[in-house]
């Protein structure tokens, strides 16, 4: 962890989970793993944070979960994106992208 | 062969959901574990790397807590929308499964609407008149106080203006007291279609603000427009101004001429207003004070109703004790007047219900009666068509639906079922009631409207669902408790019934037998009633007789000039063709409302010093000819009686109690409050005449002469040789030659007007036959249906018993013992519901005993032929087992 990571911006995790479960099924650890990864430690996130964002993008039905047997073979909850959460990925994604690019060209005037 | 049930246990436990904390635990857990083993292999040692993961994770308590609340909503939001998703797919099965088996459903909505309906429309009735908010301002605060005789049967008597005049001055229990005059008067009104009669209430300008009633139109009565009698201020009820004025708002301040007086009509009650005297057409102003002048009139005469609002927190059982407190007063200061009276104190509804609570409550009982018969009959079909749904619900069970599940769905098909024969009953309810209105009206009280309202509505529906869910539980728990197992292996050894779904529809049609007998009962008992009260003698000849009445208006102010018409009338009657007999009368035969007390002469006073009662009626000679009245002793009233000594004739009845020796012919009586009013001497002795056709025994009677007490409103009775009402348009003339002004009205025969009369005991008798009738088909129709699944479940059995050699006749008795014990039974539960309804309808009877052994016996032989008649096809088709298609 480096001390120039970014504060996570509100929503940005919801983002990053749907988009870490398009390619298909995966458990908590590994959607904290992948985000990790995608981010190169640059976002410092609570995990905990993480799995009650999982939590409350399956009550709002956009995942799916079931437990299932994990590669290292341990019961596993196993989260996957529903058609409603795909939509919600993209319309999402757009978002974001919007958002991003309104910032950087306004941070970017000399 | 069934699994243990520790292995079926064990499945269930599999099957359950793990507790939401649990699972939420787990997760974290994994979490954990494989980001320790992950740091591990990094170069971590265990403890730094758990630690490491931990701090990663941040406050695992919170944020598992966290999780769970989400997790918990959530699934609190899936049972909810699952619960009415399958409340769905129940109804929508319900609806499907009804429609697959049309015949049954037809027969259970028909069977549905029948009972309901008939619990709809009595409740519309009872609502209508024992529930609806009276037509007055805090109705349940008004209150009825009568002069009750303690030596008389009448308790709900008139009080004298005196006693009215004390009680306004003592009593402490009411905001306001009024009084008015018990019965309408009639009065000549004359306007350009000619005379007319309209009936007036005489009341005190206080009756109004009593009963918290706002004038529609104008004003309403105030005390000085009694104050005087040169002030004729009148009001109208909303009826007459609407029939008499069409409803013409000038009509404030129009003068009219009533009795040949100009009288101003100062206002018009508000609609819907039912005023205390029962069908006035125009309200006069009354004053106490020239009564309470007189001495003999004063506290001698009672006439006078009287009505009052309670003060705020004071109840009627208060105001009872006041005023029987007051009641004792006064026949301490006035012995001889008041002694032998107390004042009897009723709420208004009460008073205005009177006699018609009884017979509603036994019939809104009887409709009930119905709708168990129907649940307890439907109840029974639902049954056996359980058992041969068994195989379809053990299906179900076996994929998976909960028993609780399979109970909710059987339970919608029920609902669904009893929701269509709520709409159908409604409907029935609606026409029914179209029809009570006709036969029910007269007997009820005035202000009752017969209509389904939304409360009715509301009730109905609820009834509705409560039956389907009475008449689906125990077929819905019993396939509950199928043994899926056993069922879906063996398919044809386990279609028999079970012997605890036997029982339950065994008890069930015994119920519905017992319920019927009850009814049936009942019904049987008041169409007895009502059939003896048609048939004992009244005492006269009501066939083929005219009668009417006329008004004799002021110019007939004296009684030389109202006998002179009478004569004179009945001689130009008389000489008409088809007319045999002519006579009047003051009052008709079982009409008669007027009461006089009396005093024989040196007979000791009654111990309690207050005056027998006798019905008092003045007629023509020839009223005992014209009637059919033998005369038993002594004469009757001839021309000798005109101006000579006053006379008597009396009824038999009364006779033989003053007179038991047999000497009343010569004796002499008072008649009247005054002790010193003139001896009359008694001269005649005739059969007696039932007043009350709803009494068997005849109250004393006294005739006086019109020679000598000639009514103003002589009621005509002419005996015809044909039909009676032809003769109204030649006696109409006759009338209008002697006077043209002088009105004829109330035309009718003298049947229909003693048979007008029982018309409020006529409506339980038919609606109670009726709902017998339905009972007996219902009851018929169960019977037979438990006889033809139990013949049926038993084919099998049957066939084995003809293989072995058993005859004919041994299975028609097998069958027959097993359904003759519930048949029995439910005879003995009827005997019970007999002696429950003979306590309720005891009042209702006449000339029958409440265990008449024929109404009893044809109840019962008419349930055991139905039932009988039930058995044929299912013995005869059991009796047919054959032992070679049964056993293959």
């Amino acid at each position: 962890m480096n001390d120039d990571s970014l504060d996570l911006l509100k929503g940005t995790l919801d983002v990053l989970v749907l988009k870490a479960l398009t390619w298909g099924p995966r458990h908590g650890y590994a959607v904290a793993r992948w985000i990790e990864d995608a981010t190169r430690g640059t976002l410092q996130i609570e995990e905990g944070a993480l799995y009650h964002a999982l939590h409350r993008l399956e009550k709002k039905r956009w995942v799916a979960s079931e437990w299932g047997v994990s590669e290292t073979n341990r019961r596993a909850k196993y989260y996957t994106l529903t058609a409603a959460g795909r939509q919600q990925y993209v319309a999402q994604t757009a978002t974001w992208a919007r958002y991003a690019e309104a910032v950087s060209s306004a941070l970017a005037m000399a | 062969m069934t699994l243990p049930t520790g292995i079926r246990r064990a499945f269930r436990l599999a099957l359950r959901r793990p507790r939401i904390d649990e699972e939420v635990d787990n997760e974290v857990e994994f979490h954990l574990a494989m980001r320790t083993a992950d740091l591990v292999e990094r170069g971590y040692t265990p403890e730094a790397a758990r630690a490491e993961a931990q701090r990663r994770f941040g406050d695992t308590k919170q944020w598992s807590m966290a999780m769970s609340e989400l997790d918990r909503e959530r699934a609190a939001y899936d049972r909810r929308t699952e619960w009415l998703g399958d409340l769905r797919q129940d109804l929508r099965y319900g609806v499907r499964s009804a429609i697959r088996a049309p015949l049954f459903s037809l027969l259970a909505v028909s069977t549905l609407a029948l009972g309901i309906g008939a619990n709809a429309a009595m409740f519309g009735v009872v609502k209508s008149v024992l529930l609806d908010a009276l037509p007055y301002r805090d109705p349940d605060r008004l209150v009825r106080m009568y002069g009750h005789f303690a030596a008389g049967s009448d308790n709900r008597g008139p009080l004298s203006a005196g006693t009215v005049n004390d009680i306004a001055q003592r009593q402490k229990s009411f905001t306001g007291v009024a009084s008015f005059s018990g019965l309408p008067q009639d009065a000549i009104y004359i306007d350009e279609g000619g005379p007319r009669v309209v009936k007036a209430a005489w009341v005190e300008p206080a009756l109004f603000t009593t009963l918290g009633v706002p004038a529609a139109l104008g004003r309403l009565l105030r005390d000085d427009d009694a104050a005087s009698d040169t002030v004729y201020s009148i009001v109208l009820p909303h009826t007459t101004w609407h029939r008499m004025f069409s409803g013409d708002t000038a009509v404030v301040g129009r003068r009219v001429h009533l009795n040949g007086l100009p009288r101003t009509i100062v206002g018009v009650l508000p609609k819907g207003f039912v005023g205390p005297v029962a069908g006035a057409d125009v309200y006069f102003p009354l004053s106490l004070r020239p009564a309470l002048r007189d001495p003999i009139r004063a506290r001698r005469s009672h006439w006078l109703s009287l009505v009052g609002r309670l003060k705020p927190g004071v109840t009627v059982d208060a105001a009872r004790g006041e005023m029987v407190a007051i009641a004792a007063d006064l026949a301490r200061e006035h012995p001889r007047d008041n002694g032998g009276i107390t004042i009897a104190t009723v709420a208004v509804r009460d008073a205005m219900v009177g006699d018609t609570r009884r017979p509603l409550v036994v019939l809104m009982a009887s409709a009930g009666l119905v709708l168990l018969i129907t649940c307890a009959n439907l109840a029974g079909a639902l049954l056996s068509r359980t058992v041969s749904r068994r195989k379809e619900f053990a299906v179900r069970v076996a994929l998976g639906a909960g028993r609780g599940r399979l109970v909710r769905q059987l339970l919608a098909e029920s609902t669904v079922l009893a929701l269509v024969g709520g709409v159908a009953g409604v409907l029935l309810a609606a026409l029914g009631l179209r029809a009570l209105r006709g036969l029910a009206l007269p007997s009820l009280p005035e202000y009752a409207q017969l209509s389904l309202d939304g409360a009715a509505l509301l009730v109905t529906a609820a009834t509705a669902v409560a039956t389907g869910l009475a008449f689906g539980l125990a077929p819905a728990l019993s396939a509950s408790r199928s043994n899926v197992q056993g069922t879906l292996r063996d398919e044809t050894r386990g279609a028999s019934e079970s012997l605890g779904s036997r029982r339950v529809r065994g008890f069930l049609v015994a119920g519905q037998i017992a319920l019927c007998v009850s009814l049936l009962a009942g019904a049987g008992l008041l169409a007895r009633s009502l059939w003896a009260m048609t048939t004992a003698p009244l005492g006269f000849n009501a066939e083929s007789a005219l009668t009417f009445a006329i008004q004799l208006g002021p110019s007939y102010g004296t009684a030389d000039s109202r006998l002179r018409f009478q004569e004179q009338f009945l001689e130009r009657a008389r000489a008409l063709p088809g007319v045999s007999a002519v006579a009047t009368t003051s009052e008709l035969p079982t009409q008669v409302m007027n009461r006089n007390g009396f005093t024989v002469e040196g007979a000791p006073l009654p111990a309690d010093d207050a005056q027998p009662f006798a019905l008092y009626v003045a007629v023509s000679d020839d009223y005992f000819r014209t009637l059919g009245i033998q005369l038993e002793d002594g004469r009757t009233f001839n021309a000798s009686d005109a101006g000579g000594p006053p006379v008597l004739v009396i009824g038999e009845a009364m006779a033989k109690r003053y007179w038991p020796k047999g000497n009343a012919v010569g004796s002499r009586l008072r008649v009247g409050p005054n002790p010193n009013a003139p001896l009359i001497t008694v001269v005649g002795v005739v059969a007696d005449v039932r007043n009350d056709p709803a009494r068997m025994d005849p109250e004393p009677i006294l005739y006086a002469s019109i020679r000598q007490n000639p009514w103003n409103s002589p009621v005509v009775v002419v005996r015809t040789l044909g039909d009676p009402l032809a003769m109204v348009k030649p006696l109409q003339r006759e009338l209008a030659a002697i006077d043209p002004t002088l009105p004829l009205y109330r035309p009718a025969t003298l049947r229909d007007v003693v048979g007008n009369g029982l018309a409020g005991r006529r409506l339980p008798v038919v609606l109670m036959t009726a709902f017998g009738a339905l009972a007996l088909l219902l009851a018929s129709v169960g019977v037979y249906a438990m006889f033809a699944s139990m013949a049926a479940a038993r084919e099998r059995e049957f066939g084995v018993r003809v293989a072995l050699g058993a005859g004919r006749g041994n299975i028609a008795g097998l069958v027959l013992r097993q359904g003759g014990m519930w048949l029995g039974l439910g005879l003995a539960g009827g005997a019970l519901g007999v002696v429950a309804v003979t306590r309720l309808i005891g009042d209702l009877l006449f000339g029958v005993g409440p265990f008449d052994p024929m109404t009893l016996g044809i109840t019962v032989s008419t349930l055991v032929a139905c039932a009988a008649l039930a058995l044929v096809v299912p013995i005869r088709r059991a009796t047919r087992a054959d032992p070679i298609t049964t056993l293959r």
